[in-house]
């Protein structure tokens, strides 16, 4: 088994409308960025070279690890997609 | 959509269905608002469903009428390094007999089953629908707006259990606007696809007994540990980790769950298994300090909303602490409607019930576990310790043997270090 096969066996009706949107400018001020670790979805990228976060709200698992560990509250947004969007769990 | 309730729940996990369920069936008009397209399609755990007395006590046939997975009658910990394992299991008679001590269940069939009950006890269940707001008049609440199906329902009073970040609970100033990391923790999940006699043959089972596994040393030194089920024909493996620990290492959780499994007892485990789904969940791990208001006016919260999570010892409860809670508050909701007093003094009785209960005293009781979890050698060095001292109780080399308590000073010194082990020795005679 590897990462990407995990990433390939969950449903998503992803929202044309992100449910977290975020200051891209309190994200290049961060001192710890510990979100791009410890997102559980791969959600977060940091661009060393650029100095630029990107965040994709494709395949967030809404569990909600980047809302209590982002200590510089960046999001301009953070809510639960609209109802019927996003992951749906079938089994686990 | 807008129509008037006399009360709404938010959320149709184990809390707010168990709530929804109690209020329809003394013939309160209630609402169950769930952001899912069904229940349950949002939820996810590490767990097993243990006894549960309020529902038992609702359904005195719960056992036959849930749907249940396997029965779990072998309970293991595992001291686990990079190559080598130490474990303990129980096989209890009495986890073999009703009634059963624990079960494997899937959330997305679990949860969708006990909302269902509520709805055939009248309760009006609205899928799809994400709350967004509390709306209050002169002050008081009055309802909450929907996303998804844009609309506002109204009702008098509300059922916060719209799980661990609760941002009903938020909006109505009961739970902190931040939270601590050093109180929560992320579980992932893989599920994993197996024919059940395979299942069964693996990890001696017949029937449907279940297997159930804790892990400590598997995160690579990131607080937190590893849990792993049996299904009827599949297997549940997954990791938690507390997230002050996890912000800090660097490390991810899906590198880290791969490297789970591929260690070399893990892997035999799972091996020939197909992958299914992947999931992640918050975990309120904070345990009794971490318990928002529980009562405001015209609004109780419930389940993971509260915080009311017992994730410190080798049980892990969360779902019968739910449940509770739900039922509880829609008893406070029906004796509220009965005195016409929604004000928080007219909902005080579901604290009160609450404190009386398993849910606050367990609670209460494991109050300064969660503190002595927070020692970072638990989970690299003391698994280390174990199961280097295990590997040289059995290693027979044809030279003299050094004695049991000389092979387990030396394991403690090369780890620990033997002043650790002392401190830690009183830390955690002093927690429990």
């Amino acid at each position: 088994m590897n990462i990407d096969e995990i990433f390939d066996n969950t449903s998503f009706t992803i929202d044309r409308e992100a449910h977290i949107v975020l200051n891209y400018e309190i994200c290049t001020g961060c001192d710890n960025r510990g979100c791009v670790n410890s997102c559980p979805a791969r959600c977060y990228t940091w661009s060393q070279e650029e100095q630029k976060m990107t965040f994709v709200h494709d395949g967030c698992l809404e569990c909600g690890t980047c809302y209590v560990v982002c200590h510089k509250n960046a999001f301009t947004r953070w809510r639960y997609p609209r109802g019927g969007f996003g992951v749906a769990y079938r089994m686990t | 959509m807008s129509k008037t309730y006399q009360a709404i729940v938010i959320g149709a996990g184990p809390a707010g269905s168990s709530a929804a369920l109690t209020m329809a069936r003394a013939g309160l008009d209630v609402a169950l608002v769930e952001r899912g397209s069904f229940p349950g399609e949002k939820n996810m755990f590490g767990g097993l469903l243990h006894r549960m007395p309020s529902l038992e006590k609702i359904f005195p046939d719960f056992w036959e009428r849930a749907p249940l997975e396997r029965h779990i009658v072998k309970k293991g910990v595992t001291f686990m390094t990079g190559d080598s394992s130490f474990s303990t299991t129980i096989e209890a008679g009495s986890f073999d007999k009703p009634p059963y001590n624990g079960y494997t269940v899937f959330r997305p069939r679990f949860d969708r089953w006990l909302a269902e009950e509520a709805v055939a006890a009248g309760a009006t269940l609205i899928t799809s629908s994400t709350v967004d707001e509390i709306v209050l008049k002169n002050g008081k609440i009055t309802g909450v707006t929907i996303l998804g199906r844009s609309g506002q329902i109204s009702a008098p009073v509300l059922v916060a259990a719209d799980g661990v970040l609760s941002f009903t609970a938020q909006k109505a100033g009961l739970r902190k606007p931040t939270f601590d990391p050093a109180q929560m923790a992320v579980g992932v999940k893989a599920l994993i696809d197996m024919p059940r006699e395979m299942i069964d043959e693996r990890f001696g089972l017949v029937r449907d007994q279940g297997f159930a596994n804790e892990f400590v040393g598997c995160t690579e030194g990131v607080r937190g540990g590893g849990c792993f089920y049996t299904n009827y024909d599949s297997l549940s493996l997954g990791l938690v980790f507390h997230l002050a620990s996890l912000r800090t290492s660097g490390k991810t959780p899906y590198d880290l769950l791969n490297a789970f499994m591929e260690q070399p007892q893990v892997a035999k485990m799972i091996s020939g298994g197909k992958l299914l789904e992947y999931s992640a969940h918050l975990i309120p791990e904070g345990g009794y300090d971490m318990i928002p208001e529980l009562v405001g006016d015209g609004i109780i919260v419930a389940g993971d909303a509260a915080a009311f999570c017992n994730a410190t010892g080798l049980n892990l409860e969360g779902i019968n602490l739910a449940s509770h809670s739900g039922v509880v508050a829609g008893e406070a909701v029906i004796a509220a409607h009965r005195a016409g007093d929604f004000s928080k003094q007219g909902l005080t009785a579901y604290k009160k019930l609450l404190e009386e209960s398993f849910v606050i005293k367990d609670l209460k009781q494991a109050r300064n576990a969660p503190h002595m979890l927070h020692n970072n050698r638990i989970y690299h060095e003391y698994p280390e310790m174990m199961c280097d001292f295990m590997e040289n109780i059995y290693k027979i080399e044809g030279i003299p043997k050094k004695n049991v308590t000389r092979l387990f000073l030396k394991s403690a010194r090369e780890k620990v270090g033997l002043g650790n082990l002392l401190a830690d020795g009183f830390s955690a005679w002093r927690s429990l």
